[in-house]
């Protein structure tokens, strides 16, 4: 429903609103016909109340045309059609209403068939000024919904940054090593420090560098390479140009954890996460690509993850900016295009 | 008389810390290490342990399945870093859930556990092998069906699963014109699956809903199925009623 018609508060005063409107359209019938201000209060009254709820109308036909979206010619057309339509009606109604009235005031529907001209331009430029009005409300309405969910992703960012069961799986990597190698589980101590400290410290800001960003990644994975050993192993081609690229706080982190838990911790002989990073031109190019077990057993809320990234993408860039996924027989690959913003 | 064991983890690291500390108890001999849920599920069937520790993420078959799939009574422990996992662990019939990191005294305990259990005697399994294999939270179904298919193990994906059909106490699994015998019924199967993909047509088939290309009349209260690749599958009235119900027929 409109949200107009959702609360009387708001009917009410859209009612109101019709009445210097109003005035207006009675104006125009007494100064353009002929008709006294009292006959033309009379034809025009019934018209005034229809136009009222006949400008609602643009809503629904705004929200399914979306100015960023849809096709110019066909929002200018639909929404032309739409006017020439309803400023018909519109002005049936008053013809109606001069008719019945004739009885009552001498030659009325003749003396308001002069006004129609006049009339039918100025109810149509209302009409089109109801759907402008429209669409800025929308638009203000997408601007508040963005701002939410840009809050709402950051937060969801945070949460998100120490995954719970990579903090225990690590510690039981300590534990093993405690006795195997006493010198090796103080190194992985001072490894997950070094990455608990760095992402706490970068989720604080909004966005960091894409050298700072690279660098968590690594300090990740130097603690999984601990668990891993062999299985994991990483290339990567990053050019330098993009270091001082400015992105998002923690963007690329949640890649990384998901090549790992759903590659290749998903296969027994394990395989190679390849991490590159490409300036071109105005754009930063960042992929990720890891092999993984299309029969694996399932490793569950997958995609999560991702939707977040989307979200807080175009939260912040809009639609500047874009996450591909690739999904091929046993490579799995997610590519960033980012805007190249210096720090 | 010495327990004979058997563990499965994917992590060398897991592996070595859960040996360090099987080391210390005298009465405990380690026949086989594995790496993956197909290794365990061949161990286990091969070397008939008392107690197996698993671990639930795993390459190729997780802990749940190698449960699935093992048909010794042996006892089982989950040593897993999900703590989200213990309800459906002991649905399963495990005698104990570890979360690591453990400690010595917390892996003491577990083995107290299965030292009691073994010494009552009475088949750790005594749940039903129905009950655990319906052992999931509402709401969350299996992608995919485990199968033996001799020593080796089968995966049949959800999706590619045609039909199923009842015969006494196995299910015939219809995939890529081939079928497959699991020791099933074919009510906790259908428990088991989306039931948005998949109608109990008949008290005895269970059809993947994609596969239905129409359905027949045939006698006043029974109908015909008929699947894309030409099979006819019985369909009682019960059937055809959940068919109009998911299919959201007049």
């Amino acid at each position: 429903m409109h949200p107009i018609l959702q609360s009387w508060r708001r009917f009410g005063i859209w009612m109101a609103a019709w009445i210097p409107l109003g005035a207006i359209l009675v104006l125009v019938a007494h100064l353009s016909g002929r008709l006294t201000v009292l006959e033309s209060l009379a034809v025009m009254t019934p018209a005034i109340v229809v136009m009222a709820f006949v400008c609602l109308s643009p809503f629904y036909v705004c929200r399914s045309l979306p100015l960023r979206s849809a096709p110019r010619e066909k929002i200018l057309i639909n929404h032309l059609t739409a006017a020439l339509i309803l400023t018909g009606g519109v002005m049936l109604v008053g013809r109606f209403a001069a008719s019945l009235l004739t009885p009552s005031f001498e030659r009325l529907d003749q003396r308001f068939g002069s006004a129609v001209p006049v009339l039918a331009v100025v109810v149509l430029m209302i009409y089109i000024v109801a759907v402008a009005l429209h669409y800025a409300a929308l638009e203000l309405e997408a601007s508040r919904r963005a701002e939410i969910y840009a809050r709402e992703a950051q937060l969801k960012a945070l949460k998100a940054q120490v995954n719970p069961h990579f903090l225990f799986n690590s510690l039981n990597s300590i534990s093993a090593l405690t006795t195997i190698d006493a010198g090796q589980a103080r190194e992985m101590c001072v490894r997950l420090a070094d990455f608990l400290r760095t992402s706490l410290r970068l989720g604080e800001r909004v966005t960091v560098s894409f050298a700072e960003e690279m660098a968590l990644m690594k300090m990740y994975l130097d603690v999984e390479q601990v668990r891993f050993g062999g299985r994991l192993r990483l290339k990567q081609e990053i050019a330098p140009a993009c270091s001082d690229c400015d992105v998002p706080a923690l963007l690329i982190q949640p890649l990384v954890e998901n090549a790992v838990k759903h590659g290749i911790a998903m296969m027994a002989e394990g395989g190679e996460i390849v991490l590159s990073g490409q300036r071109d031109h105005d754009w930063l190019r960042f992929s990720i690509s890891n092999p993984y077990d299309p029969e694996a057993p399932s490793t569950g809320r997958n995609g999560l993850g991702l939707r977040n990234i989307r979200d807080r993408l175009e939260s912040r860039y809009g639609a500047s900016a874009r996450m591909d996924i690739k999904v091929e027989e046993r490579l799995y690959s997610v590519m960033l295009t980012l805007p190249m913003r210096k720090r | 008389m010495s327990i004979r064991v058997i563990m499965a983890d994917d992590e060398e690291l897991a592996r070595r810390v859960l040996r360090e500390h099987l080391n210390t108890q005298p009465d405990i001999e380690i026949v086989a290490e594995c790496s993956n849920g197909f290794e365990a599920v061949k161990a286990v069937n091969e070397l008939r342990p008392d107690l197996v520790f698993l671990d639930v993420q795993m390459p190729k078959l997780d802990g749940f399945e190698v449960i699935e799939l093992i048909d010794s009574d042996a006892a089982v422990v989950f040593v897993t870093a999900y703590d989200q996992y213990a309800m459906r662990a002991f649905d399963a019939a495990a005698v104990d859930y570890l979360l690591k990191p453990y400690s010595a005294d917390r892996f003491r305990a577990s083995l107290e556990r299965v030292r009691t259990r073994l010494r009552e005697a009475e088949p750790v399994r005594s749940v039903p092998k129905d009950l655990k294999l319906a052992s999931r939270a509402p709401g969350d179904h299996v992608e995919r069906i485990v199968v033996k298919d001799g020593p080796k193990v089968h995966v049949i994906p959800a999706g590619k699963l045609d039909y199923a059909e009842a015969q006494d106490d196995y299910v015939a699994l219809r995939s890529e014109g081939r079928a497959w015998l699991k020791q099933q019924t074919i009510s906790s199967l259908e428990s088991a699956l989306d039931p948005r993909r998949f109608i109990r047509l008949h008290r005895s088939y269970l059809v993947n809903v994609e596969r239905i290309a129409r359905i027949d009349a045939n006698t006043k209260d029974t109908w015909l199925a008929v699947l894309t690749d030409g099979t006819k599958v019985p369909v009682s009235r019960g059937g055809y009623n959940r068919f109009r119900e998911i299919v959201g027929g007049e």
